[in-house]
């Protein structure tokens, strides 16, 4: 029990973030807990009142699928901000390059080597061959020094002993950066003691460094700067705000697949002056849908041609095709083998334990504790399909073993991750959420790790679900410079 | 810039500017010409909806042209794109799609005027304070205008956002000319200042129109005002200028010189119409013409910078 005069907080089971089994503050959270006592009710009201409405105002919003309450939520902030000392940071940081580096060694020896990792028996053909992730018409198609996932988001918890385990690598088109920085801005403008207290590295440079890194991958010098462009599938989708920022903050249009065209494997944009050059495609669009002469004819959401001016090697296309490859949950379980294979190193950031659902005996050890282990599908993201069995009906659980004994393939199943909690606002209270952490990477010519990412929140008690189209929140989070934790 | 972008900037220029106008014409119709019966409102209230080439689509929702029908039509009603909140609606969903030219102050001003549109008790307001809420709509386009004037860079985004709005601007002040006299209440003499200087109240003239002529009000030098003045930015002609200027600045576009052409032609010939001479039937239908010619720039703008073949209906698409 932590009190002061107005706050109080119970911690829960299994590892808080920010008090220690003694139920004292964590050294990194003192300044932190000081300071939200000064709060009072009302004030903590009226502030909560300033964060919603600056995010409705400046449109901060996201959209969830099938919600007849509209299709554009504010977006929830807790106004607890989640500390990263710099010490504990630097291993992620490491932890994080390290993985992002050998899985982009990993798709450039599968898409444009010899596929080594195969010949060598670290990972299964047949589990590369049958992934919903594998591109088949990338294969061949080379990317300027191998930085197939430019952008990478590899979601991270923490257990009961509070080791950071990596749950999920997401290398196709992440999402949620541009909420780390208005996370940022929103709570430096809300809650601008707290920021002033400690020394917290900067995010808001994410634009210029991925400018950078998609500079890089532009096809060749022409004289002039390369164009770039961002491609979203459009206003419906649920992460257009971000599309929208990123476009703003990188100077870039933002462009619909109706808005370019491809002639003489060139792609153009249609612009009031007429058509022109683009040079580089950072695309929110999923592979399948790039372009419809090759994959899907009845979508309208790509560019027709567009394999044509990547294999011609005209336009520089980020993420590069196929990377879904390597999020594949069946490929995630090799990943640690793929980082002592390519890199000679032990992996920094374990996984989670992971059942290969397709050997038998796994399979047979996992069937008989469902109840105790969570089930996920290969392909999907965004906790769309997820089993957890401690909280699953038996129907479901039975659903579950059908599905799993039609097409072991399509599914793992994991060890429950116990996650840990952070206080959060909740009515007004102090109450312990469990919480992730997305950071994010970029893996071009050199890897960048922007301090921190995206703290998730399960915003129901003992929930696990942390996806904001499932009801969750987030927070923003500070990874301290060295030296001194607080001011 | 993208074709479509520039699309989206003119279409916001437009509705932003077709809000401001309707708040405009309806608050001087309800407070300056309905000083009559219920007969005489009746009739001004149809007055506006010729004016605005809407009796039509009214006549298909409402049976009689009261002041209630005509403001629930022409503010609220979402159905049809001219009303102030379908235009505030579009503006806003016209510039989420390019948010990234568009400055957060900017954003932020019609972002909030539309949410504030949203609210469920619109209606009452308006029923309780026709004034205020005009007035409202008015100051905050006017407050998003303020913020594109102040963070815009001049280059083609801002061109083809003023385009529209001066466009929108000179076809509106050509209807609102057109809304007819209300039938006197006595001494015609005094109802015609009264219905001219309603006029000049609408686009906000009346002082200007002071200092320029005096307190003494004729149609005349009303019309030379709203129509032919140099230097009011409400003024048909000050709009068309404008309007050039804009194009004129624009990079590209084949077909660029021709709408720039014909532009000058419309308004080379405003600026010979003399409208002191013209009986009152043919200033209307001068300014018809005129209105008509606007149209048509408007069209050719679109041909010449949008036109990028069929655009394809949008889908949504689920990715998470």
């Amino acid at each position: 029990m932590l009190a002061g005069e107005r706050l109080s907080y119970e911690r829960a089971p299994g590892f808080d973030e920010a008090v220690d089994p003694g139920h004292s503050p964590r050294a990194h959270y003192a300044a932190l807990f000081a300071e939200l006592a000064r709060i009072s009710p009302a004030e903590l009201g009226a502030r909560e009142r300033l964060r919603d409405a600056i995010f409705r105002r400046l449109g901060i919003t996201f959209a969830v699928y099938g919600d007849a309450g509209g299709i554009e939520r504010t977006w929830p902030m807790d106004l607890v901000p989640r500390i990263i000392p710099a010490a504990e940071w630097a291993i992620v940081e490491r932890g994080l390059a390290q993985r992002v580096r050998a899985l982009n060694m990993f798709l450039d020896d599968i898409y444009n080597g010899e596929a080594a990792a195969v010949r060598d028996g670290i990972v299964p053909r047949r589990l590369v061959v049958s992934s919903d992730g594998f591109v088949r018409e990338a294969v061949g198609i080379r990317v300027p020094h191998g930085a197939r996932c430019l952008v990478a988001g590899i979601d991270l918890v923490r257990d009961a002993h509070g080791i950071y385990r990596v749950l999920e690598d997401n290398l196709r088109t992440p999402s949620g950066i541009s909420y780390v920085l208005e996370n940022r801005a929103a709570l430096a403008r809300v809650m601008p003691a707290l920021s002033a207290r400690h020394r917290i590295r900067p995010v808001h440079h994410y634009a210029s460094l991925l400018l950078g890194a998609l500079h890089a991958i532009a096809p060749k010098v022409r004289g002039s700067k390369p164009r770039v462009v961002v491609l979203t599938p459009g206003i419906y989708n649920s992460a257009y705000f971000e599309h929208a920022f990123l476009a703003r903050q990188l100077g870039a249009e933002l462009c619909e697949g109706r808005d370019l065209v491809v002639e003489n494997h060139t792609v153009y944009a249609r612009t009031t002056k007429g058509l022109e050059r683009v040079d580089v495609i950072y695309r929110r669009v999923d592979d399948r849908f790039v372009d419809p002469a090759v994959f899907r004819p009845e979508s309208v959401l790509g560019v027709p041609g567009l394999m044509g001016a990547l294999r011609a090697g005209n336009v520089g296309l980020a993420n590069a095709l196929g990377c879904g490859l390597a999020d594949d949950k069946a490929i995630y379980p090799f990943v640690p083998a793929l980082i002592r294979y390519y890199l000679g190193e032990e992996a920094i950031l374990p996984n989670v334990d992971t059942y290969l659902l397709w050997e038998p005996d796994q399979r047979e050890a996992a069937l008989a504790r469902l109840n105790e282990l969570v089930m996920k599908p290969v392909a999907a993201s965004g906790g769309y399909g997820i089993v957890i069995g401690p909280q699953a009906t038996e129907e479901q659980l039975d659903i579950c073993r059908k599905e799993i004994l039609a097409d072991p393939r399509a599914w793992i199943a994991q060890e429950l991750v116990d996650l840990s909690s952070h206080p959060t606002f909740i009515d007004g209270r102090l109450e312990p959420r469990h919480i992730d952490l997305r950071p994010f990477i970029l893996g071009g010519e050199r890897i960048e790790v922007v301090p921190g990412g995206l703290t998730r929140v399960a915003l129901r008690r003992g929930s696990y679900i942390v996806n904001s189209s499932q009801g969750g929140g987030s927070k923003d989070t500070w990874v301290l410079a060295a030296e001194g934790e607080a001011r | 810039m993208l074709a479509r972008h520039a699309e989206d900037l003119f279409w916001t220029g437009r509705y932003l500017e077709r809000a401001e106008d309707t708040a405009r014409l309806l608050d001087v119709t309800y407070h300056g010409l309905l000083e009559g019966g219920a007969t005489e409102a009746g009739m001004a209230w149809q007055g506006v909806l010729e004016a605005l080439s809407l009796a039509h689509l009214f006549r298909a929702r409402h049976k009689q042209a009261t002041v209630d029908a005509v403001e629930a039509f022409l503010v609220l009603d979402r159905s049809h794109s001219s009303s102030i909140a379908a235009a505030i609606t579009r503006a806003r969903e016209n510039a989420r799609n390019v948010r990234e030219y568009l400055s957060t102050e900017l954003w932020d001003a019609l972002n909030s005027t539309y949410l504030e549109l949203q609210g469920e008790d619109r209606a009452d307001e308006l029923a309780a304070h026709p004034h205020e809420f005009y007035r409202r709509v008015r100051s905050r386009c006017q407050l998003v205008a303020g913020a594109a004037a102040e963070t815009m860079p001049r280059l083609d985004a801002w061109r083809f956002l003023m385009l529209g709005r001066l466009v929108e601007r000179a076809e509106m002040t050509c209807r609102l000319l057109r809304v007819p006299a209300p039938q006197p209440l006595g001494d015609e003499h005094q109802d015609e200042i009264h219905y001219w200087m309603v006029m000049l109240n609408a686009v906000s003239a009346l002082e200007a129109y002071a200092r320029e002529f005096g307190a003494e009000i004729t149609p005349a030098r009303v019309l030379e005002m709203l129509v032919l003045s140099p230097d009011f930015p409400r003024s048909v002609l000050f709009c068309l200028r404008g309007a050039e200027a804009q194009l004129e600045a624009l990079e590209g576009g084949v077909a660029a010189p021709a709408v720039r052409r014909a532009l000058s032609r419309l308004r080379s010939e405003l600026e010979y119409q003399d409208f002191a001479s013209l009986r009152e039937r043919g200033a209307s239908d001068a300014l018809e013409r005129t209105r008509r010619g606007i149209a048509q720039i408007a069209e050719r703008i679109e041909a010449c910078f949008f036109a990028t073949g069929p655009s394809p209906e949008r889908h949504v698409y689920e990715s998470v």
